[in-house]
């Protein structure tokens, strides 16, 4: 089941979140995510003024590939429970390119009801190269 | 001949705006997205939910702007341009999921402004933080925001 609720105690140190492969991106979602996310900046649409402004042509928002990573997160821990997410653009995604999001365990941590659970998260393009690195924390529930 | 920096921006603090988050806008940045998440999108599931309405996905945040700014006015304070400019980093803080309908204050500020040189020559770090806090004055998120310039 893909919204399949994880529980707290189910959680361990070095576990990986199930692979997400988005993409290939193509320039109508890069469109798309403009519109919804109020960034109209050229240089994710418009290929010349991308290239006159030294980047190669158009490329994807940085914010999209990060909403990909979210979404692996909240595919796993469910929607609501991302409490922080933080990162860092490594490289560019291009057109064509496929975007797969991963993440693992790095320290879970219980404080009464709170339980807390850090992770590793990145995407990779079709390369293998990281686009997008960086840390997340979800709450999660408890079985009780 | 690379471009000077104002660093003199550093703990400039933006006029305080006010979002209101629409449920449609929720739906439309799941969407494009592709994220297909039925909190986000099945209003009846959300209302069945624990959160008693669909919510934003984690990086809703970022369409939190204000809209009578002018956007390129503190690029040009910066002494750059939106065709230098790429996004760096980005971190979300959120306390609590944001719901269809909620008010927001966002106060947004210049924390840092730095420079270094990189493989593609020398780069300055524009970094902003913008605080959202809902109407009883909690903190509901922190959004943290860095800029790079290709001096």
């Amino acid at each position: 089941m893909k919204y399949a609720r994880v529980y707290a105690g189910d959680v361990k140190v070095g576990d990986e979140l199930p692979p997400l492969v988005k993409g290939p991106i193509q320039q109508i979602q890069l469109t798309r995510y403009a519109g919804a996310s109020g960034d109209f900046n050229p240089i994710h649409q418009d290929d010349e003024f991308a290239k006159a402004a030294g980047m190669g042509g158009v490329f994807a928002h940085g914010m999209l590939s990060m909403g990909f990573v979210a979404q692996a997160l909240t595919d796993w821990a469910g929607a609501g429970r991302v409490r922080k997410i933080g990162v860092r653009f490594a490289a560019l995604v291009r057109l064509k390119d496929t975007v797969t999001c991963r993440g693992r365990v790095l320290a879970t941590s219980s404080k009464d009801d709170l339980h807390l659970v850090e992770l590793e998260i990145w995407a990779e393009n079709g390369k293998g190269e990281k686009v997008v690195s960086g840390k997340a924390t979800v709450a999660l529930p408890s079985r009780e | 001949m690379p471009i000077q920096i104002n660093k003199s921006v550093v703990g400039k603090e933006m006029p305080p705006f006010v979002v209101t988050v629409e449920r449609g806008k929720i739906k439309e940045f799941a969407r494009a997205i592709g994220d297909l998440n039925p909190l986000y999108l099945d209003d009846r599931v959300g209302q069945a939910s624990e959160f008693g309405d669909i919510i934003a996905p984690p990086t809703f945040l970022t369409t939190f702007r204000d809209e009578s700014a002018d956007t390129s006015a503190l690029l040009r304070e910066l002494g750059t341009d939106i065709s230098r400019v790429l996004h760096g980093e980005q971190e979300f803080e959120i306390h609590r999921p944001l719901r269809p309908g909620e008010t927001f204050l966002c106060r947004s500020r210049v924390l840092d402004v730095y420079e270094k040189t990189g493989k593609s020559g020398p780069m300055a770090f524009v970094v902003r933080e913008m605080v959202v806090t809902d109407k009883t004055d909690e903190i509901v998120a922190t959004a943290r925001h860095i800029t790079v310039v290709r001096l």
